[in-house]
């Protein structure tokens, strides 16, 4: 158990707290890129509600949501080639937040140029839409491998789920689970419906390994049947502090990236990568899609491995009550977690950069991350489990993953 | 029964910034503390009773 005290030091990342100071030190995820054009969507990063838009001149931009003039919403503004325009009473602000015009002002008042909206920097990378919302100056924007390369296809799934994200990176260093709510109860649903039993994620874990290092926290395991001579012990897979797991195998990688839109409520990112064995014409635009989180009835989707997960992490409670848990010797890769979040939130407070802060361009032209590629001992038969049993599932090019991997629906 | 000090250095460690986790092995009750003031990371255990073996010799 741990106090309700520190519980809530974990979980809470609004404005002033320990943890909201220690994620404003990075950049976030705040949209897809199909998001943001020029009609203005709101979103909600760390507890903050923010407009973002694309300006008629193609810029982005991200502002605080209220207007600063009689704070009404500047979701309801029009972009134009200078920036957003509130609907309100037509005040103007640039990207930057400074405001640019008040046309009910008085033609040589200076008032304008003392007002700003509270703006965020903003970037694109990969086909997702990153904010920085931490002290300037900001560090730069992580190159992560996925988000890179250029040789591979992607698409990006997304779901709004409703819980605090450390219970769901928490999730990534607790391998146990795999083999009791993907195999055992994964396999137990499959009974019911008349359908065999899971393959690939049932085998018995014999020994789990947890470093922290220098992207996060690197986790290895050996399932029954393995050697240590095997990636998923000699290479493993990352954790990538503070907000991603890194997973795949066999020419797929995924980043699952937990943004936290306040205490209660996470955007989760599934970021897929695909490698095939010949070669691809590139893709014109990245594909994006939601995630499904219930059936008809309205029950919690968990006919695959992605549903359980959801369903593990949001039956946890909005907040996991961490001071009724029991933890045992197999929650040691939770229990290094919460102290890594803790030491890292001590470095901030200290006035330090934290774990995963990059500042020297020549190591962010391309983060190479370590990942096993015959995961589970085996990369031809996680892929074919993967593409039916992950959120891959609900892509729009799911067909043509099906195809070119050779793989059976 | 908690762990109330840091064994290394003796400053509080339900200071907000420092952790302790208690978790179970067996029957004994284990803290996992990292100490904010002093940076020492340890295991205490409380156990029941106190279980010795010799080493082949």
């Amino acid at each position: 158990m741990l106090s309700q005290e520190k519980n809530e030091r974990l979980t809470q990342v609004g404005p002033g707290t320990p943890m909201g100071n220690l994620l404003r030190r990075y950049w976030w995820p705040v949209a897809t890129h199909d998001m943001a054009g020029r009609v203005p969507v709101r979103r909600r990063l760390l507890g903050e509600d923010l407009v973002l838009f694309r300006d008629a001149s193609g810029r982005l931009g991200l502002l605080a949501e209220q207007c600063p003039h009689r704070r009404a919403s500047l979701a309801l503004g029009c972009t134009e080639r200078g920036g957003l325009r509130c609907g309100y009473h037509g005040w103007l602000f640039d990207a930057d937040g400074q405001c640019l015009e008040q046309p009910g002002e008085p033609a040589d008042s200076t008032f304008a140029a003392r007002i700003r909206a509270t703006s965020y920097p903003v970037a694109e990378l990969g086909g997702l839409i990153f904010a920085y919302l931490g002290p300037a100056p900001a560090p730069l924007l992580p190159r992560y491998d996925l988000f890179v390369w250029p040789d591979v296809w992607r698409d990006i799934a997304h779901a709004e789920l409703p819980c605090n994200f450390v219970q769901i990176m928490e999730n990534s260093v607790d391998p146990y689970h795999v083999e009791w709510l993907h195999g055992r109860y994964g396999s137990f649903l499959k009974e019911l419906a008349g359908e065999p039993p899971v393959q690939v994620v049932t085998r018995k874990h014999v020994k789990v390994a947890f470093e922290v290092f220098e992207h996060g926290i690197l986790k290895r395991r050996i399932l029954e049947g393995q050697t240590e001579q095997d990636e998923d012990w000699k290479t493993g897979h990352p954790l990538v502090f503070p907000h991603m797991l890194r997973v795949g195998g066999g020419g797929i990688a995924t980043f699952q990236i937990r943004v936290p839109i306040d205490d209660t409520h996470t955007w989760h990112v599934w970021y897929q990568t695909y490698r095939f064995d010949s070669p691809a014409a590139p893709q014109a635009s990245v594909p994006v899609y939601r995630v499904p989180l219930h059936d008809a009835q309205g029950e919690w989707l968990r006919d695959y491995v992605d549903g359980q997960d959801i369903c593990a992490w949001v039956t946890q409670g909005a907040i996991a009550d961490r001071s009724q848990e029991h933890l045992g010797r197999s929650d040691l890769g939770v229990i290094m977690l919460r102290k890594l979040y803790f030491e890292q939130m001590d470095r901030v407070a200290a006035g330090l950069d934290p774990l995963c802060t990059f500042r020297d361009p020549a190591l962010n032209e391309c983060i190479e991350l370590p990942m096993e590629r015959d995961k589970f001992g085996g990369a031809q038969a996680f892929r074919q489990m993967w593409l039916r049993e992950s959120s891959i599932r609900y892509s729009p090019i799911r067909d043509e993953l099906l195809a070119r991997f050779g793989a059976v629906a | 029964m908690k762990v109330g000090f840091c064994p290394a250095c003796g400053a509080r460690l339900d200071a907000a910034a420092s952790f302790v986790q208690e978790f179970w092995a067996g029957a004994d009750c284990h803290f996992l503390c990292w100490c904010a003031g002093c940076g020492a990371m340890c295991t205490v255990a409380i156990s029941p009773r106190l279980v010795s073996s010799e080493p082949e010799h």
